[in-house]
């Protein structure tokens, strides 16, 4: 047997309607000098990505989707083996918003009882062109008792967070129901970020 | 798992010195944002013969056109839970393409969907 490498292994999915920025915040906007045209023209279907918590090595395998399937074709497959589910709206459009609810019953019907979800609000640089405020975000969140953030995959706002405040959820789950009921929803609110430094960006 | 097969050639990689026991001896990274690919003496030092498309295709290129060199030097990854930070690609001609997980520069090698192995190019990452 080769040497152990990590200890855990979540799948973790991005899913919502088309547009809403998947896949800018699985594939960073990486427009800096070395944009590489061949590698976004093709495209990115999986990231491994290594985190450490409490002590832990963790592997996040996280999976971009094709947000043409709408909801209602999604099934049993789609979700096959996912821990964690990343569900994006677009601040800037109602309709990605209201659909949340379909996607939360979709994920019900469909994953695994177990899975861990959070709810992105995406493009919160584009505060001028906001049509959904943070608090209706937080109020549909809080009404599913899951997790929420306000995100922007242009300006690497919370991306790396959000990930790893869904790895830590499952953590807590994987880890014994013994933790503290309250303790992912403070987690969330009061946490210090522990992303790195944010990147030069586009803007 | 530990016998050297028939392809690696551990006489020529003695004289590499980022290679030892015929794998990496240092941490790889990516060239742009120095994100942590490997962690050091996780993959195994190999040669072959691989045609991979450039890092940055010349923007005058014709449309379609795929701009390639010959790469020969890779670092062999069994399993790509190895790996502490990539990204794969769509799938292309049996293959996806290994790119930064932080700055999506790529390709920094190739996964064979059949075998399910990894390969990251030498040439396109840096040791430290
Ligand atoms: N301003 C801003 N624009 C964004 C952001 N994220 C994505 N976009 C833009 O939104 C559009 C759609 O983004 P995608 O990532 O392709 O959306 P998607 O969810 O993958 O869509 P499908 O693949 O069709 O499901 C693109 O034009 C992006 O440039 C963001 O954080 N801020
Ligand atoms: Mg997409
Ligand atoms: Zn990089």
């Amino acid at each position: 047997m080769a040497k152990k490498t990590y200890d855990l292994l979540f799948k973790l999915l991005l899913i919502g309607d088309s547009g809403v920025g998947k896949t800018c915040i699985l594939f960073r906007f990486s427009d800096n000098h070395f944009t590489t045209t061949f590698i976004s023209t093709i495209g990115i279907d999986f990231k491994i990505k290594t985190v450490e918590l409490r002590g832990k090595k963790i592997k996040l395998q996280i999976w971009d989707t094709a947000g043409q399937e709408r909801f209602h074709t999604i099934t049993t497959s789609y979700y096959r083996g996912a821990m964690g589910i990343m569900l994006v709206y677009d601040i800037t459009n109602e309709k990605t918003f209201d659909d949340i609810v379909k996607w939360l019953r979709n994920i019900d019907e469909h994953a695994n009882e177990d899975v861990e979800k959070m709810i992105l609000g995406n493009k919160c640089d584009m505060e001028e062109k906001r049509v959904v405020s943070k608090e209706r975000g937080e109020a549909i969140a809080r009404e599913h008792g899951i997790r929420f953030m306000e995100t922007s995959a242009k300006a690497n706002i919370n991306i790396d967070r959000a990930f790893s405040e869904l790895a830590e959820a499952i953590l807590d789950k994987t880890s014994g129901r013994e933790a503290d009921a309250d303790h992912a929803r403070i987690a969330v609110e009061r946490r210090p970020s522990r992303a790195p430094p944010a990147r030069a960006c586009c803007s | 798992m530990s016998e050297v097969e028939n392809k690696v050639v551990p006489v020529e990689s003695e004289e590499k010195d980022y290679v030892e026991d015929g794998k990496n001896k240092l941490i790889v990274k990516c060239k742009f944002c120095g994100s942590k690919i490997l962690d050091k003496k996780s993959a195994k030092y190999i040669t072959l013969e691989k045609e991979l498309p450039l890092m940055q295709q010349d923007n005058n290129r014709k449309e379609g056109e795929i701009q390639n060199e010959s790469v020969n030097e890779f670092y062999h990854v069994e399993n790509m839970y190895t790996f502490e930070n990539i990204g794969f690609t769509h799938t292309v001609a049996n293959c996806k393409y290994l790119s930064c997980a932080d700055c999506d520069a790529g390709p920094v090698g190739y996964y064979d969907m059949e075998t399910k192995h990894s390969y990251v190019a030498i040439s396109r990452i840096v040791h430290a």
